[in-house]
């Protein structure tokens, strides 16, 4: 057959064309379709991303069982009464007003990996090509003797964003003076690894305002935990006498409740108490079980694009992933999800995919105007996602370095809320 | 409307980042004769829009979306070179190489004329 000219152009562009389909377009549906369970900081910014990059190439469905969400980051300062409740409350409109994301407040109960569907508790079915899991954490049974998740109202964890950082927020204020409040701090690996830590900074920060003869005492599994010099400086300079912390040199991680007696038993040693914050144990959030792509307690993936190592369709962010060198936080999430978004709308589009690249910056606040960081790139190797360079501040650090670092995290709140919402 | 793309860029921004009436370097010349890749700087962008926001009138992190292309890169390689101070800008213009440094311009320059 001889080609002219007008024929070479169809020929180029039907070519052109294949080249560039999505690779799923090939099954019977229309566009390509992407299910994001969990509305949080991998969630949310993964199903924003998707839908801002791809311009409607691809159907973004968000399942999130609440309509508002409250960050857990920022939350111990709500605590200590510098930010307010309302502060840390974001609504989901943006993302399906702006983005065009089918924003579904129900609960995602089971995955059915043949037929590629995810069941919400309302008892729908939603089809996905690309399924991303960004359920947060959940408790491990058992990790604290005499607390269970039914005990949460009286012992709260306050370790989920929302009603449980109000319920001990207002526990905290109705201590008597002098009262005791005592934390059990989790073992490793958790969520946000200085956050037990800040916490305890805040409520002291509450306490020496408003009950300055009262006590906190921790108990800790932990042999050492993130920021320590840095945090037991600012305990010392600011809250001298009030904070114990009970490692396991002295039997932290021998430590059980009673809920009825308001009572915590530290290796023999039996604590009265006027609240108890138990953060038990953590694992996966519970839909990444559902899915069978956990191995124990944390779901393995794929550090190029977090896919899991159990299935190639399904990707898991944030706390849930066991993915290496990061730690559990809500800007590593943000992070991963970015990274996750890229090669998904890849995937499914054929646009173009770069090399994952990860970072992570934590801030904590000691006091009033006193913060502090730590923070670290990353890069995938096959292995792992791995530590590639990283900073912490240091003891000593003058108050204007620390309020600049304090507002740092003010702006950076701003920022990552707007990335996660719109 | 998305919030962050009405910010508009203001002289205290621009100052914030210590950036007015800089000679060009042989470093930030090399820089802005490479041509950018708009869709890598769109990538990348993503990891300075955790911090960075267009909305706000503190300037701790200051915001950089508007900020003119020369100043942009120049902030970009005195952290990287440590010449400017911030261990977390340190840090993630360390591994930025010119073609990463062009990309983001690329991209922010043409956020900037959309």
């Amino acid at each position: 057959m001889k080609l002219n000219r007008r024929h070479f152009i169809g020929t180029a562009a039907a070519a052109s064309a294949t080249l560039s389909a999505p690779m799923v377009m090939g099954a019977s549906h229309g566009k390509p379709r992407v299910v994001v369970v969990g509305g949080g900081a991998g969630g949310a910014t993964a199903a924003r991303y998707i839908a801002k990059d791809s311009k409607g190439e691809v159907d973004v469905t968000l399942i999130e069982p609440t309509r508002r969400y409250y960050t857990c980051f920022f939350s111990n300062l709500y605590l200590g009464g510098i930010k307010t409740f309302d502060d840390l409350g974001h609504s989901y409109g943006t993302l399906a007003s702006e983005y065009g994301i089918n924003v579904v407040h129900d609960y995602a109960v089971g995955v059915d990996r043949d037929a590629k569907t995810v069941a919400l508790a309302g008892g729908d079915s939603v089809p996905y090509d690309k399924l991303i899991l960004s359920p947060g954490i959940d408790f491990i049974d058992g990790s604290v003797p005499g607390w269970d998740v039914t005990s949460q109202n009286a012992m709260p964890h306050a370790y989920k964003g929302g009603s449980q950082t109000e319920l001990l927020k207002a526990q905290i204020m109705a201590m008597p003076q002098g009262g005791t409040y005592v934390m059990v701090a989790p073992p490793n690996p958790y969520r946000c690894p200085p956050g037990p830590y800040e916490r305890i900074s805040m409520v002291a920060h509450y306490l020496k305002a408003n009950n300055p003869t009262a006590k906190i005492i921790i108990a800790d599994p932990k042999e050492k935990f993130s920021k320590q010099g840095l945090f037991e400086e600012g305990w010392n300079k600011y809250y001298t006498g009030m904070i114990t912390r009970i490692g396991p040199d002295f039997g932290g991680e021998n430590t059980s409740v009673s809920v009825a007696d308001m009572t915590v038993d530290i290796d023999g040693e039996v604590i009265k108490a006027d609240v108890v914050n138990v953060i038990p144990g953590m694992k996966a959030g519970k839909i990444a079980h559902e899915a069978a792509v956990t191995d124990g307690n944390w779901a393995p993936v794929n550090a190029a694009d977090m896919s899991t190592k159990a299935d190639p369709d399904i990707y898991v962010l944030g706390d849930s992933s066991q993915q290496g060198d990061m730690p559990k936080s809500g800007f590593s999430a943000n992070s991963q999800a970015k990274v996750c978004a890229n090669a998904v709308r890849g995937a499914l589009t054929g646009s173009k995919v770069f090399p994952a690249r990860f970072a992570n910056t934590c801030w904590s606040l000691i006091d009033t105007n006193d913060g502090v960081k730590v923070g670290a790139t990353y890069e995938a190797t096959e292995e792992k996602i791995a530590k590639v360079d990283g900073f912490i501040s240091q003891t000593g650090e003058d108050a204007g370095l620390r309020q600049a670092t304090y507002e740092e995290s003010e702006v950076w709140y701003s920022a990552i809320t707007e990335d996660m919402f719109g | 409307m998305i919030r962050s793309m009405n910010f508009k860029c203001s002289l205290p921004s621009i100052m914030a980042m210590g950036v007015l009436a800089t000679p060009i370097s042989a470093e930030e010349s090399a820089i802005l004769a490479l041509e950018g890749d708009p869709d890598y700087g769109e990538y990348l962008s993503s990891e300075c829009l955790t911090c960075h926001t267009g909305e706000t009138d503190n300037y701790a992190i200051p915001p950089i979306k508007d900020l003119p292309t020369e100043a942009f890169i120049l902030a970009l390689v005195d952290y990287r070179s440590k010449h400017r101070e911030n261990p977390a800008m340190q840090m993630i213009a360390s591994r930025l190489g010119d073609e990463e440094i062009a990309a983001l311009a690329a991209y922010f320059k043409a956020q900037q004329t959309e």
